[in-house]
């Protein structure tokens, strides 16, 4: 069975903010709403100083807390290892977002609009799509790899079924692919540029690596 | 059902990127990469943050939803202008009448100036927008767009113009796909080098190479590179004067430099006379090398030239040498030394010692750079490139904009070539190289430029400084013609004339210099002068003055506030036109393939908005130009497309008005034609739905060294023999009219010019004011942010959004120690307080900053754009009141002001 991961190459992120903004605009999410981020830290003092950043996502991680706190089974993980919520099932409690150790979701309140006086078309036709009083966050775009694998395509090789924030980012710094494929990119990547998970030691086991920039 | 509607983004310079946008039920969903270009386009496919805002763009509710007339006669920031919509009809009329006043009276006013003038913004980047503008102008006749919004301050000015004069580089990189080893002296590329710079950098991070980015802060740059040293602001030309001193005397330059390129690809051998000119034969009045192997003087170009002498003394019979004004001086017998000689001789007092105190570094940290620098060259290597063996010099060093402007600029440029030049590094592959050209023609092929010229260099066309030609030229506000020779007199020139000038002469005008006119007529097209430029408060009282204002409008901003009309044409994702793809454009965007690409409307218009070149044909049919608007666009003014040719005929009929589909599909078809020497076409159906065509062009013409060598030509450096006799030209002229005020800029036309602290130059101006310089201990300078540059983007919400995310957006960053010493914190509302003004905003407290240094992120300071009014974060152009000592000779000056902070109380 696959697992489906990602991987993300510190080396290569310069913190754009494309995959935030991609990933908004393709799957419609209002104001302060975001499915992924980049997010940056400074460490050390004047004139040694690094500012670090971690793209971050929702980490698909193989024992999810969120679906162990979920009281309605909203939340679930998929045999291929992506996290759903189940937005019909949610009834936006936030015990999810509370347990979750990557700050990965969101709650939609109340539907926050760019243009509040205004009918705006845009807003009007896509905040359709999500429902108020429930919980978003990032799900590795799994309609794209569904219907990609429908049609045979391969997920993080053919861009129509690899998830938008991969595809769009403009420093090539995101790899996705199967994580229980020993040859797969993704698996080499971690593998040879000893890719490593945020809070490890949690136990969560995150499907999403990052590669050190080594400088 | 979704429908995939291929367009492009050219918000910036870097553009155009291909893309495609989802539509669904007449509504543009959500935008995705175009992987069918991924092969060819530099971006491969992709687009940045800006392109996926839009969707916003498109949407915006605060957008100008129809014409609108302004109804309240007065002008002034706290006037509402009343605008009330009318109809297209009603607004196209008004305009046109306008216009055909101007052309009843003549096209220029009583002074010589053009009566219309037209401004735009974004480096260039409008004419992926414009539509047929450029045929409307070009039908018109004299117009003046030197009333600039920012440019000169906010670019690469000093690159721009020494680059061309060079090495025809208008914006000049390190060959980042070949590149080892890049010193950055604040280049932004991660903010400004769009898709192809963040993704040709990912890259060479991930093969090792090494970056350094030298500059006061840490910026979004600094973050990805390798090491980041934390130079004094303006102190770019000493660290490089230092790191050439390093190079000639400490790391040895017999050892480490590339001689064999400095004796044939420079003009390092060559004589220089008594006087300082390029001493000449008397007879074939060739300039003179002196060979060492046959002991004697020959022709630069004499082909039994064994060794060409780098050093010594000599004496040589039967010379000239001219001067200014073909003044000659004939010598039986002169002295002279090699170019080069003088050259050691001038960078000797530049030790890494003096430099050290000036950057505020330690010495050891130049040396070291020069020692990486030679170390990392590969001097004597050679890389394949389309089948042919070229030089291989994986070196470069790259400028940022605010080392490119003012005091400093002209020599932080030369110190750069120079480096290039002592390693070979100048015009090969991994080297420092051009990678457009826009003063010079084509724009798109550097080669096609290169001709033989005048002793040995390629040819280039500057304004003229001899008594007899100057002052014939077209008149602007900028005087660019007669006060910057440098910039030439083509299409991109008065862009990068000395732009504030010709708003600050209408304030305050200089002594035997005449006030310029107010145009009849102002045309404003995407760009938002009052805002973009410096010296914000005197740009609101000098718009208001204008007698008549057209603006092209997206949103109300702060110089339509001010305008009669405003036009709404239709956006990024509504409207039709097809632009040049490569092969290069301004940064790392150079192109192994180049075509045309359609942008198209993607969904249903939201708004009453009208296509830019709908309105450019109902505009010229109204105002009695139309034939030869048509007669433009059959020429060729779009694109360089002429719409006939040998086997294809679609030129318009003069006096018929097209359909902006009918003129596109004529312009399709013929694009395709001219790129297949006429054997293949293809309709704008075919482009809407294939969205561009593309021929290959061959990576070598991406470097210029082969042309160089095809035609025996040499760059013209170190010694700059040509400038000086310009300079001495110009000071001339300038006398004879009895104008002093441009002597300091006249000081910089030095054959090798001089460096020092510059930043001594920002200390005199405050004394001059009477002000204490220790009062305003803080440089406070001006960084990109990818989401603002360009793409008038300062009013959506959605950008904003992502920018809080990167440090410097929405405040002023200031150094941790320096905050504590002032009881601040991080997010304390706090005062920035220049001589001009103070201005309130939020302290953003890093330690990855200079402690004499504040640093502002984009331009904003808005106060009547929808959105961007409640922002609250201040524009560095409001604290600037520009001082003529700190322009440049080519008329720029930077975004640096010096000031005070403290906690509000």
């Amino acid at each position: 069975m696959k697992r489906w991961g990602m991987v993300i190459d510190m080396k290569k992120c310069t913190g754009c903010q494309t995959c935030t903004l991609s990933c908004k605009v393709y799957h419609g999410l209002g104001p302060d709403v975001v499915r992924c981020r980049v997010i940056e830290q400074e460490t050390g003092s004047f004139p040694a100083v690094e500012r670090m950043l971690f793209s971050l996502r929702c980490m698909h991680c193989n024992e999810p807390e969120c679906m162990k706190a979920c009281p309605t089974g909203a939340t679930r993980r998929r045999a291929d290892g992506i996290v759903t919520v189940d937005q019909d099932k949610c009834m936006g409690c936030r015990y999810c977002a509370l347990v979750c150790p990557y700050q990965a979701r969101t709650f939609l309140g109340v539907e926050k609009r760019y243009f509040p006086e205004n009918g705006n078309l845009w807003e009007n036709m896509r905040y359709k799509e999500h429902q108020v009083g429930t919980v978003e966050k990032c799900d590795f775009c799994q309609k794209r790899i569904d219907e990609g694998l429908a049609k045979g395509l391969e997920p993080g090789k053919d861009p129509a079924a690899t998830p938008m924030c991969v595809i769009s980012c403009i420093g090539k710094a995101l790899y996705f692919g199967d994580l229980n494929d020993p040859a797969s990119m993704v698996s080499n990547l971690i593998r040879e540029r000893k890719g490593f998970a945020l809070k490890q030691e949690l136990g969560t086991e995150p499907s999403v690596y990052y590669l050190p920039r080594k400088r | 059902m979704i429908q995939q509607v291929k367009t492009y983004c050219n918000q910036c310079y870097n553009g155009p990127d291909p893309f495609v946008m989802n539509v669904e039920d007449g509504v543009v969903k959500s935008i995705e990469p175009d992987f069918d270009c991924e092969k060819f386009s530099p971006g491969q496919g992709r687009v940045c943050v800006k392109a996926y805002g839009l969707v916003q763009k498109m949407y915006n509710s605060n957008r100008i939803k129809n014409p609108m007339i302004r109804t309240n006669p007065k002008k002034g920031k706290d006037e509402d202008p009343g605008f009330k919509e009318i109809s297209w009809d009603e607004a196209l009329d008004i305009v046109a009448d306008k216009l055909k006043a101007i052309r009843q009276k003549g096209l220029t006013d009583e002074s010589g100036y053009p009566r219309l003038a037209v401004s735009m913004g974004e480096a260039g980047a409008p004419a992926a927008y414009g539509g047929t503008f450029p045929a409307f102008l070009s039908a018109w006749g004299a117009v003046d767009f030197t009333l600039g919004g920012g440019e000169g301050s906010k670019c690469y000015h000093s690159e721009h113009l020494y680059g061309e004069l060079w090495h025809r580089g208008f914006i000049v990189v390190s060959d980042t796909p070949r590149n080892k080893w890049t010193l950055s002296f604040g280049h932004n590329t991660n903010a400004s080098a769009g898709v192809s710079g963040v993704m040709r950098h990912a890259e060479a991070r991930e093969r090792g190479y090494k970056r350094i980015q030298a500059e006061p802060h840490l910026s979004v740059s600094a973050v990805t590179s390798d090491e980041w040293i934390p130079l004094k602001t303006k102190s770019d030309a000493p660290f490089m004067y230092a790191m050439i001193y390093s190079i000639l005397y400490e790391l040895g330059w017999k050892k480490v430099c590339d001689l064999d390129f400095i004796k044939k690809r420079t003009n390092s051998p060559y004589l220089i006379g008594p006087k300082g000119y390029y001493l000449k034969d008397g007879e074939s009045e060739k300039v003179l090398v002196w060979d060492a192997v046959d002991n004697c003087a020959k022709a630069y170009d004499d082909p039994t030239i064994k060794d060409a002498a780098l050093t010594g003394s000599y004496r040589v019979s039967n010379t000239i040498e001219k001067g200014p004004d073909g003044e000659q001086w004939e010598y039986k017998e002169a002295s002279c030394r090699p170019s080069f000689d003088l050259f050691l001789g001038h960078m000797k007092p530049y030790t890494p010692e003096w430099a050290a105190k000036i950057c505020d570094l330690p010495a050891s940290t130049i040396r070291r750079m020069a020692r990486e620098y030679v170390e990392h060259a590969h001097i004597g290597e050679e890389i394949e490139v389309c089948g042919e063996k070229l030089p291989y010099r994986p070196v470069g060093i790259s400028l940022g904009k605010t080392i490119n402007n003012g005091p400093g600029g002209y020599q932080a440029c030369w110190a750069r070539t120079i480096l290039a030049m002592l390693v070979g590094a100048l015009e090969v592959p991994g080297g420092t190289v051009g990678a457009s050209q826009r003063l010079n023609r084509p724009h798109h092929d550097r080669w096609s430029s290169v001709w033989p010229g005048e002793d040995g260099f390629f040819q280039n066309f500057l304004n003229p400084t001899d008594t007899e030609r100057r002052g014939k030229l077209q008149k602007t506000r900028s005087h660019y013609t007669e006060l910057v020779p440098l910039v030439g007199n083509t299409g991109w020139s008065p862009f990068l004339s000395p732009v504030p000038h010709a708003w600050l002469w209408y304030n305050e005008t200089p002594e035997n210099w005449s006030k310029p006119t107010f145009p009849d007529v102002w045309i404003i097209y995407r760009v938002n002068p009052n805002m973009s430029m410096y010296y914000t408060d005197m740009m609101l009282e000098t718009t208001k003055k204008f007698p008549y204002i057209v603006a092209f409008g997206y949103t109300i901003d702060e110089t339509n506030w001010y305008a009669d009309i405003i036009l709404p044409e239709s956006s990024d994702l509504e409207s039709l036109q097809l632009f040049r793809l490569g092969p290069s454009t301004h940064s790392e965007a150079y192109w192994e393939e180049y075509g045309f690409g359609l942008r198209q409307p993607g969904g249903n218009l939201p708004y009453n908005t009208m296509d830019m070149t709908d309105i450019c044909t109902e505009l010229s049919a109204r105002t009695g130009i139309l034939k030869e608007y048509n007669d433009a666009i059959n020429a060729g003014v779009i694109l360089g497309i002429r719409l006939q040719g040998k086997g294809y005929n679609y030129m318009l009929d003069p006096g018929r008005k097209y359909s902006r589909e009918e003129i596109w599909d004529g312009l399709c078809r013929s694009s395709v034609r001219l790129l297949t020497g006429g054997k293949e076409e293809h309709d704008l159906e075919w482009f809407k739905k294939h969205g561009y065509f593309t021929v290959p062009y061959p990576l070598i013409r991406h470097f210029l060294h082969p042309v160089m060598v095809k035609w025996g030509l040499r760059y013209e450096v170190p010694y700059q023999g040509r400038l000086k006799v310009v300079g001495e030209e110009l000071k001339k002229r300038l006398e004879e009219k009895g104008i002093r005020w441009w002597e300091e800029q006249l000081s910089e036309y030095e054959a090798l010019p001089k460096c020092e602290d510059y930043t001594k130059k920002w200390d005199h101006v405050l004394k001059k004011k009477g002000l204490n310089p220790d009062d305003y201990p803080l440089f406070l300078i001006n960084t990109r942010s990818m989401h603002f540059a360009w793409g008038s983007n300062t009013c959506l919400p959605v950008l904003a959004e992502m920018a809080k995310y990167v440090t410097g957006f929405g405040g002023l960053v200031i150094n941790t120690k320096i905050a504590a010493e002032k009881g601040i914190q991080d997010g304390d509302t706090i005062v920035i307080e220049s001589p001009l003004k103070r201005k309130k905003c939020t302290a953003i407290v890093r330690e990855g900053i200079r402690p004499d240094t504040v640093v502002l992120t984009g331009q904003f300071g808005n106060w009547a754009m929808p959105f961007a009014k409640d922002l609250n974060i201040p524009s560095i152009n409001e604290l600037i009141e520009p001082d003529q000592e700190l322009f440049d000779a080519g008329g720029s000056s930077c975004d640096i002001v010096r000031v005070k902070i403290y906690k509000e109380h």
